[in-house]
């Protein structure tokens, strides 16, 4: 056993033109996606303009930066793009990855999972050779790597298995296999699709089609992907899905392009060498408009040795990624009513959820009490995050009793009215009304002041 | 490694197959650049749920709610405006107690009439804040006073936003005095100050509710009912984000909520809606049900009677198969509030000194009613309540 692994480790190779392609996709896309990002405005309307920001619990500490936000994206476009090209590789990626993770702790409001993907694979391409092949880097060096350890590349395939093998037994439930819910909900939304929309979308075998066909691909994808008879045409059905995502939730953003890219990485390294070298040709082409001959690039060959402490580091991250989304399991209770644990699971596009809260100020002398206008103190994005995520609540309790407290206020207490619908059920109150939130704090133990769900859902 | 393989090619038939097989009545929708003609027939979904119905047409419900809700209630109310300034003129001229009762009438009627135009809030409506300068409460005492001794004013300043409108009127008819007596003597002089504002605040409603109309011409009203798709800035969801911030705020918060002291420590009893009148209160928020129940269930403005494609007619499309109705519920809560109302005093301000724990159960009763609209319907429907532009997984 141990021998085989030390075989894993030290002897078994992987073409460097996978990587690097993966490299380069992955530092384009997040390239791109920064650039739309801060065309669309959202700089400003996310992390400038709030007055206040939701925390993650234990990243208090992280600070909207005011005007100065627009610095740290700058940094993230350079420090992209400078991964995409290979240049000084180590620094960029590092970079791009705190960046980008610093940019994300200002509020968990837009948490996404896909932009915790981002991060993870940001986090993974950090201890990478990925600049040892095709990169600015190599060329200045003189030197290409000829051969890098396996393992490299596997840990960005098993990661990618992960994220949707998670995604999809995530969907092994009573609500989305046998009510087809959300999706029923949501399809049927979709009215104004051209030809499928009155049609299609607004019948009910479609969305169990979609349902199961949806939970089936997740489950089985990463084994169709690993495996070489397979490998290509579960790439079809790659493209399909993802596609099919983008048309049917446009808000969904980049992530089916993000999964789409990277589910290149499982293709034979003979195609990826084939790409980068018509892609090398082509940017010889162009260079030869700027200088008369194409200069001569001989690159050395270059070793890439196995090491110990990033082999065990990936297998620790990958080991994380393995536990982590079963964290919910310490929790008693319905997952998707009170959450605890849900976030970081990769569970994508699973429920929908609305919730309205009022906030009820109470001086327990006096007394009296009065209601809150949230839009006072939160954006409508922030108001709509905050009603059904119970930390979300705990969290805007306390800072409104500080609030409170600062003006004066006193013996002040914190109820709250609390309805929350979850996929297409009647809506039903979230929070003990007759608990004082001010008395709880945030930490990893149960919240028992959520009221639980009058139903049930049966599931992984 | 390029042939075609059979699987996927099975899956793209088995979807179109299933396609053939629902292909029942659908309804493309299409560019229809139907005129204000009374041809037009929409379905309507009286008696016979047809649960059959495999598909919802969305621009029926679009042309109900133009054609026979708000163009018919901004027509209602430009011309009780009209009769307002009649009698307010005839009063001007000659104030006494006669004049003073048939002006207050007209002011009242054209008062109800508002309660079924504030909830739409679309088009130029929106871009002037058409709702803000009829009917923001309460009414700026100082302002009006001050703008009637200095004469000089600019109703169209946001300062003077509470200085105009129904409550200024309010105050303009009912408050200027101790008694009728008082009143009708600051209107008696020839240049009298008073009547010169009393006309022009009339004039500006006048003014802006003929902008409101004229932007409902055939263009926009055409654009409207072709704008069914399902985003943000489309027709459905803008009306229906706009009812709900209506009913949240301009029937909820302002008729009940604030004056019973809900959104601050102490209530306040003179915050309530036309309060120098000291009797419409009540009045003036059953009369806001009742507009909100008629839009809700697609009755005609104009014959109650008749009843065209409406939210009702859509909750139940999307609920088919289920045993209760959201539509139901909300329509039974719309029961519970006007019944709660009418047990209160038919003065706010006096239930509020007497007794303001009715009121707040009055508060709670359209508190129900929120949360079925803002988390139930648009859950079911899958709009948003505000366009947060971000992205979502």
């Amino acid at each position: 056993m141990h021998k085989i692994i030390h075989d894993y480790y030290s002897r078994k190779k992987a073409h460097p033109a996978t990587l690097a392609f993966f490299r380069i996709t992955f530092g384009g896309l997040m390239f791109l996606s920064t650039l739309r990002f801060w065309s669309k405005g959202w700089i400003e309307t996310l992390y400038v303009l709030p007055e206040y920001h939701f925390k993650y619990f234990g990243f208090e500490w992280v600070t909207d930066l005011g005007n100065f936000t627009y610095l740290l994206f700058l940094l993230g476009l350079i420090s992209s793009f400078f991964v995409m090209i290979g240049y000084k590789y180590r620094l960029s990626v590092i970079t791009f990855f705190l960046v980008f993770t610093y940019i994300e702790l200002i509020d968990k409001t837009t948490y996404l999972n896909h932009y915790y993907l981002t991060s993870c694979l940001a986090f993974i391409m950090c201890f990478l050779p990925a600049a040892s092949y095709f990169s600015v880097d190599a060329f200045i060096s003189g030197k290409r790597a000829t051969a890098i350890p396996v393992w490299n590349v596997d840990a960005i395939k098993i990661f990618i298995c992960l994220v949707y093998f998670f995604a999809g037994i995530a969907k092994i439930n009573s609500d989305w296999l046998l009510e087809a819910q959300p999706l029923s909900l949501w399809l049927k939304s979709k009215y104004d699709l051209p030809w499928i929309g009155q049609t299609l979308m607004q019948s009910k075998v479609t969305h169990y089609l979609a349902s199961w066909f949806g939970m089936i691909y997740d489950v089985c994808i990463p084994f169709f992907l690993l495996f070489s008879r397979t490998k290509y045409i579960a790439y079809f059905f790659v493209i399909i899905f993802h596609i099919l995502t983008k048309i049917f939730f446009p808000s969904i953003g980049m992530f089916p392009y993000i999964m789409i890219t990277s589910a290149v990485i499982f293709f034979d390294s003979r195609i990826h060498i084939k790409i980068l070298n018509y892609l090398q040709s082509l940017i010889e082409k162009i260079g030869l408009f700027f200088v008369s001959k194409s200069p001569e690039i001989n690159l050395k060959p270059k070793t890439i040795a196995p090491n110990k402490f990033i082999f065990t580091l990936l297998c620790c991250f990958l080991f994380f990624q393995l536990l982590f989304p079963l964290r919910y399991l310490l929790y008693p209770g319905e997952l998707f009513w009170n959450e605890q644990g849900y976030r970081f699971s990769w569970r994508v596009m699973l429920m929908e959820k609305r919730g309205d809260i009022t906030f009820k100020i109470k001086d327990s002398v006096a007394n009296t009490y009065f209601y809150v206008k949230n839009e006072d103190f939160l954006t409508p994005f922030q108001e709509k995050q905050m009603s059904f995520q119970p930390d979300f609540i705990l969290e805007y309790a306390h800072y409104l009793g500080k609030h409170f407290k600062d003006k004066g206020h006193q013996n002040t207490q914190i109820f709250v009215d609390s309805f929350v619908a979850l996929n297409g059920r009647p809506s039903q109150r979230f929070i003990d009304p007759n608990f004082d939130l001010l008395k709880a704090q945030e930490s990893f133990s149960n919240k028992d002041w959520i009221l639980p769900l009058n139903d049930e859902i049966k599931g992984l | 490694m390029r042939k075609i393989k059979l699987r996927p090619v099975l899956l793209i038939a088995l979807i179109f197959i299933q396609c053939s097989i629902d292909d029942v009545s659908n309804e493309f929708v299409e560019e229809i650049n139907v005129g204000k003609s009374e041809e037009v027939s929409v379905l309507t979904n009286t008696d016979s749920k047809d649960t059959s119905q495999t598909s919802f047409n969305h621009q029926a419900m679009l042309m109900n709610w133009a054609d026979n809700i708000i163009i018919p209630s901004l027509s209602g109310f430009e011309s009780s405006l009209s009769e307002l300034k009649t009698k307010a003129s005839e009063y001007t001229s000659s104030p006494n107690a006669e004049t003073l009762s048939v002006l207050r009438a007209v002011w009242l009627d054209s008062y109800l009439k508002w309660q079924h135009v504030e909830m739409f809030d679309i088009g130029t409506a929106e871009e002037i804040y058409f709702k803000n300068r009829i009917n923001l409460f309460p009414a700026n005492i100082d302002r009006i006073e001050s703008n009637i001794a200095n004469q000089e004013y600019d109703l169209d300043q946001s300062s003077n936003f509470t200085s105009q409108g129904f409550n200024s009127l309010d105050y303009l008819l009912f408050g200027l005095g101790e008694n009728d007596n008082a009143i009708n003597d600051k209107y008696a002089s020839e240049n009298s100050n008073y009547s010169k504002y009393l006309i022009e605040v009339i004039d500006k409603m006048i003014a802006l509710t003929s902008e409101i109309k004229e932007g409902w011409n055939e263009e926009f009203r055409n654009s409207f009912i072709n704008s069914t798709e399902n985003t943000s800035t489309s027709s459905v969801n803008m009306v229906l984000n706009d009812f709900i911030f209506y009913f949240e705020k301009g029937f909820r918060a302002n008729k009940v909520g604030i004056p019973s002291g809900v959104f601050s420590d102490l209530p306040l009893p003179d915050r309530v809606e036309a309060y120098y009148s000291k009797k419409y209160s009540r009045l003036l928020a059953l009369e806001a049900n009742k507009a909100i129940r008629n839009f809700f269930n697609g009755k005609y403005y104009e014959d109650n009677e008749q009843v065209g494609l409406s939210v009702r007619d859509y909750l139940d499309y999307l609920e088919s198969d289920e045993e209760t109705k959201l539509s139901d519920k909300i329509n039974n809560q719309l029961d519970s509030i006007d019944s709660k109302l009418n047990s209160l005093n038919p003065d706010f301000t006096q239930q509020i000194i007497q007794d303001n724990l009715a009121m707040l159960y009055a508060f709670d009763v359209i508190q129900a009613n929120v949360v079925l609209l803002k988390v139930d319907m648009l859950q079911k429907l899958n709009i948003n309540v505000d366009y947060a532009d971000a992205d979502g997984d």
